[in-house]
């Protein structure tokens, strides 16, 4: 169970987010969605540690996360995927899959079956599996997009926040995140979804905020957000 | 044609010390894209160090207490001059610092070992072997190995091991590296540990060839320097053929030319691959984002 309390965060001089208050409950799946610009990357990023978060606080089970260092945040449990993949483009698609389990192969979060994980990550992901000895760099985007979440779920997080997984990607490859997020969610994994195509996104959420230049503007359950007049109007356009 | 063999040979074992040194740079410029211009203070201190314990050790024990040695002083530099640096954003800061620690420990090392060059007792026999009329040195054939060997070794750390692996996802991209879990900077002071280990080590291979002081080591690093500009800076492979390029090009130079001539064509060298090549020879293009 991730709660934030008046989170503030930004970069350098220029506040984004000013006190976000919300919830992400244990085995749901929570999305936050809003037009460019509205802080939704930069909530993600002031989770997971990449960015120092100014006031406020993040508790992870009841644990006080704010303040520390993104890899003190990964060894508490929370998986970050982040905007742009972000794999490493020089190691095989299996290195990157361990690198994902590195708090566990280090003592700081319990081991577990690593190789079991890793052998779950490519039934959940076959064409990984085809590609395991391939350089990440040579992978196409949608097969890093599948590489940088099969790498954060090897963590085994409390939680897994994912930035965008489909951007940039083909319709196609789309519906697959789509499918996949969906069998997650099935499979009681806890999520924090940011999504470009919002109707998609309330369409597998439990429950959604609406974010606007750092505040959030509406809130509720993803369904009723969904056929919500000024929500549609103002954020759902085309989609 | 004897002579220009011979002269090649003892081309490569220098230039294999060079490679040695620039590996050396590029492991630090990896992780955190700054270097030890301390590097060549590093060989220098390592061999004296050496110096002082082969009496007690004899050559071959001493090298194991050396590389501890070395891994220690990288992280101190890491720590004194560089993450200092990156903390307050500096873009230069690590230059002067890491140049400032190496002339203190140039200093402490001429206070201690005093100002003149010692000889370093040979740990293999002076008489070298002759190869189709070509004469190498035992202790040349110890270099060459001993500067590959290091370099596979840390290649199959990288590779194999989960904090090498660390390594290189630092390498790769830092931020993502931090989500997964790794402290990257310890990461940082571990590849200058790695480095200033790589150092210190050549300065054990190359003192029984030439005299072990406080600035034995100046010139070497500036030299690799050019290596590791000549072969890239991110191209481990780069700095092999470009220590052997520099090496071969100066015994040449000093044979047909004039020695007063040698460091020359490794200068004219790296001037010209700045002006034509500005990533290195086999360094990859990289457009930086302003």
């Amino acid at each position: 169970m991730l709660e934030v309390q008046g989170l503030h965060a930004g970069y350098g001089l220029v506040e984004v987010l000013h006190g976000l208050t919300f919830q992400v409950p244990k085995g749901q799946v929570v999305t936050l969605i809003g037009s460019n610009g509205a802080g939704k990357t930069t909530t993600m990023r002031a989770l997971s540690g990449m960015i120092r978060p100014r006031s406020g606080t993040i508790r992870l089970n009841g644990k006080d996360i704010a303040g520390l260092e993104s890899h003190d945040v990964a060894r508490e449990g929370l998986a970050h995927s982040p905007e742009g993949r972000r794999v490493f483009p020089t190691l095989s698609v299996e290195d990157n899959l361990t690198l994902g389990a590195f708090p566990r192969l280090t003592g700081s979060r319990p081991k577990g079956d690593i190789s079991a994980d890793r052998e779950r990550a490519f039934t959940l992901f076959p064409r990984l599996k085809e590609r395991r000895n391939q350089l990440a760099g040579t992978l196409s985007g949608g097969e890093q997009q599948m590489l940088a979440m099969g790498r954060a779920l090897m963590l085994k997080p409390e939680i897994l926040l994912l930035d965008e997984p489909s951007m940039g990607l083909a319709p196609k490859l789309v519906e697959e995140v789509f499918r996949i997020i969906r069998q997650l969610k099935e499979e009681k994994v806890t999520m924090l979804l940011v999504e470009q195509f919002a109707m998609a996104a309330l369409g597998v959420a439990d429950h959604a905020y609406v974010l606007e230049n750092g505040r959030i503007r509406f809130q509720g359950p993803a369904a009723q957000l969904k056929n919500d007049p000024a929500v549609k109007a103002a954020y759902l356009g085309g989609h | 044609m004897t002579i220009f063999l011979q002269l090649v040979a003892s081309g490569v074992a220098v230039g294999m010390i060079y490679a040695a040194i620039a590996f050396g740079y590029q492991l630090t410029f990896a992780t955190s894209k700054t270097l030890n211009f301390g590097q060549g203070e590093a060989l220098a201190m390592g061999a004296l160090f050496g110096l002082t314990l082969v009496p007690f050790t004899g050559y071959w024990l001493m090298i194991p207490l050396v590389l501890v040695f070395g891994f220690g002083l990288g992280a101190v530099v890491e720590r004194l001059g560089v993450r200092p640096a990156i903390a307050i954003k500096s873009e230069y800061g690590w230059i002067m610092a890491t140049i400032a620690l190496g002339i203190i420990f140039k200093n402490v090392a001429e206070n201690v070992w005093g100002r003149d060059d010692l000889p370093f007792p040979s740990p293999l026999p002076d008489v070298p072997y002759e190869i189709g009329g070509v004469r190498i040195l035992p202790m040349e054939m110890l270099i060459v190995a001993g500067a590959l060997l290091m370099m596979l070794a840390v290649e199959v750390f990288n590779r194999k091991s989960i904090w090498g692996k660390a390594v290189v996802a630092t390498s790769n991209d830092i931020d993502a590296a931090g989500l997964m879990g790794i402290n990257t900077k310890r990461v940082i002071t571990l590849s200058y540990s790695i480095s200033a280990m790589t150092a210190a080590f050549a300065g054990v291979l190359v003192a029984p060839v030439t005299l072990t002081g406080a600035t034995m080591g100046s010139v070497l690093a500036l030299k690799a320097f050019a290596v590791a500009i000549i072969g890239g800076l991110e191209s481990g492979l780069g700095v092999i053929v470009g220590g052997l390029i520099l090496g071969v090009a100066e015994t040449l130079t000093g044979f047909y030319i004039s020695t007063g001539y040698k460091d020359v064509p490794g200068l004219i060298l790296l001037l010209v691959v700045l002006s034509i090549r500005p990533v290195g020879l086999f360094g990859k293009a990289v457009i930086k984002k302003v």
